[in-house]
């Protein structure tokens, strides 16, 4: 399975297909403004954790057809972490001999865009019939919504840690990304790990509608995907990404 | 070590170090804007902190970053086993930290000090929980250090991985000092 080590013709197919993963990213950011902050209300949040469920229920009945149309872009952003998360895989692969990693990469990047779709799911459930349901369901179907986005911390920051281990035990000069690219992933990781305080609190800067519990690790979520999508749009541009040895 | 204007490490570790600063500013803050806005209770609150035990927490981190950077120091000397055994004692010294930490918690709880009960000990608790969390992250890394300066044979990459490590050993310090001054302190 190694390329032989005198390789060096360029690959026209994987240049093309790593373009195309890095623009899914940045597809994926651009839909996720467009069906999540300007459309769906997710972010800033329309809802409150504290509210009760009446509100809940008055509230998105007075926006049901912006978060009805917000929710079926959502679910074409979250899709297109597929693409972004396997580019990033691909490229990680290429500086492994036996490939480890990347495969268990791989297995995050699969999580993390199934977890992501299921917010944009329970976003839509919730605008369905809100006035059918009971209002505490309603309540829970935006609860849900903001614990699969930021409650999921050990998928997406398995995910970034599955990045930089590749990078960074990588051979000098063989680095499939820069090494800087690393240490930001694990920055990210950092950034997501306050989503979990939103158990504790349904009120205040730890609460899904709080500055520290959503704010952080969704602005941290949509930075990391910008970088890493010029980071794979920078290596398609590249001739030889990894220098054989 | 050539150049004077070498920076220690690797760019990307102090990255890190600032994209972390970013993250405990807007701590920090948060901090400030609830003191601003219940005085009161964050002065009482403050009033039920045991100092001494912050106070040994900043004494067992500030030790254990003077053993780091001596560790360090020797490394660049050659002197790789007894970097290794700088590294062990300023795990102790985190170690030490997290024991106390548990005390002083365990301490609050039984009290009835929880973070529900007030906006003081709901930032006293996240806030040093995050720390902490930190911590148990730096001393892993302090563990990877110590593997690396125990080789039999020294490696080409070695300082960088020991100034790296060091580095966030260093900031894990500088934070927990921040931390000090605006929950107890102040």
């Amino acid at each position: 399975m190694n390329p032989p080590a005198t390789q060096v013709a360029p690959d026209a197919l994987f240049t093309k297909s790593l373009r195309f993963c890095g623009w899914s990213g940045i597809a994926a950011i651009v839909l996720f403004i467009l069906g999540g902050m300007v459309l769906g209300e997710m972010l800033p949040p329309l809802l409150r954790a504290n509210d009760s469920p009446a509100e809940f229920v008055r509230k998105v009945n007075e926006h049901l057809m912006s978060i009805r149309i917000g929710s079926v872009i959502l679910m074409l952003s979250f899709a297109l972490f597929g693409p972004f998360g396997v580019g990033i895989a691909a490229q990680t692969r290429r500086a492994e001999q036996r490939p480890v990693l990347s495969y268990v990469q791989l297995v995050f990047t699969a999580c993390g865009t199934m977890v992501a779709l299921l917010v944009a799911f329970t976003w839509a459930l919730m605008a369905f019939r809100p006035d059918e349901y009971h209002p505490s369901t309603v309540q829970m179907f935006a609860d849900f919504a903001y614990f699969l986005a930021v409650f999921s911390v050990p998928v997406f920051g398995g995910w970034c840690v599955l990045i930089a281990l590749p990078i960074l035990l990588a051979p000098e000069g063989r680095t499939p990304f820069p090494r800087w690219v690393a240490y930001v992933n694990l920055w990210a990781v950092l950034l997501f790990a306050p989503g979990q305080l939103v158990l504790f609190f349904k009120d205040g800067p730890f609460s899904w509608h709080g500055i520290v519990a959503l704010w952080i690790p969704f602005v941290a979520f949509f930075l990391w995907i910008l970088i890493m999508s010029m980071q794979l749009l920078k290596v398609a541009s590249q001739p030889d990404p990894i220098p054989q040895a | 070590m050539t150049s004077s204007r070498r920076i220690p490490g690797e760019l990307g570790i102090w990255l890190f170090v600032a994209g972390d600063l970013i993250v405990f500013g807007v701590f920090f803050v948060l901090i400030a804007f609830g003191q601003r806005q219940s005085t009161d209770v964050f002065v009482q609150s403050r009033a039920q902190l045991d100092l001494w035990i912050g106070v040994a927490n900043t004494l067992l981190l500030l030790t254990a970053s003077w053993f780091v950077a001596t560790a360090v120091e020797r490394h660049r000397q050659g002197e790789r086993s007894a970097c290794a055994r700088l590294i062990t004692l300023a795990m102790l010294c985190g170690a030490g930290f997290v024991a106390n930490k548990a005390v002083e918690w365990s301490g609050k709880l039984q009290q009835g000090i929880t973070p529900a009960t007030n906006e003081f000990f709901m930032f006293f608790f996240v806030f040093t929980g995050i720390h902490l969390l930190h911590v148990l992250v730096g001393i892993g890394v302090l563990g990877i250090l110590r593997g690396v300066s125990r080789k039999p044979e020294a490696g080409p990459h070695d300082l960088r991985t020991l100034e790296s490590g060091a580095t966030f050993w260093h900031l894990v310090d500088l934070l927990w000092i921040v931390l000090f001054a605006l929950l107890y302190l102040l």
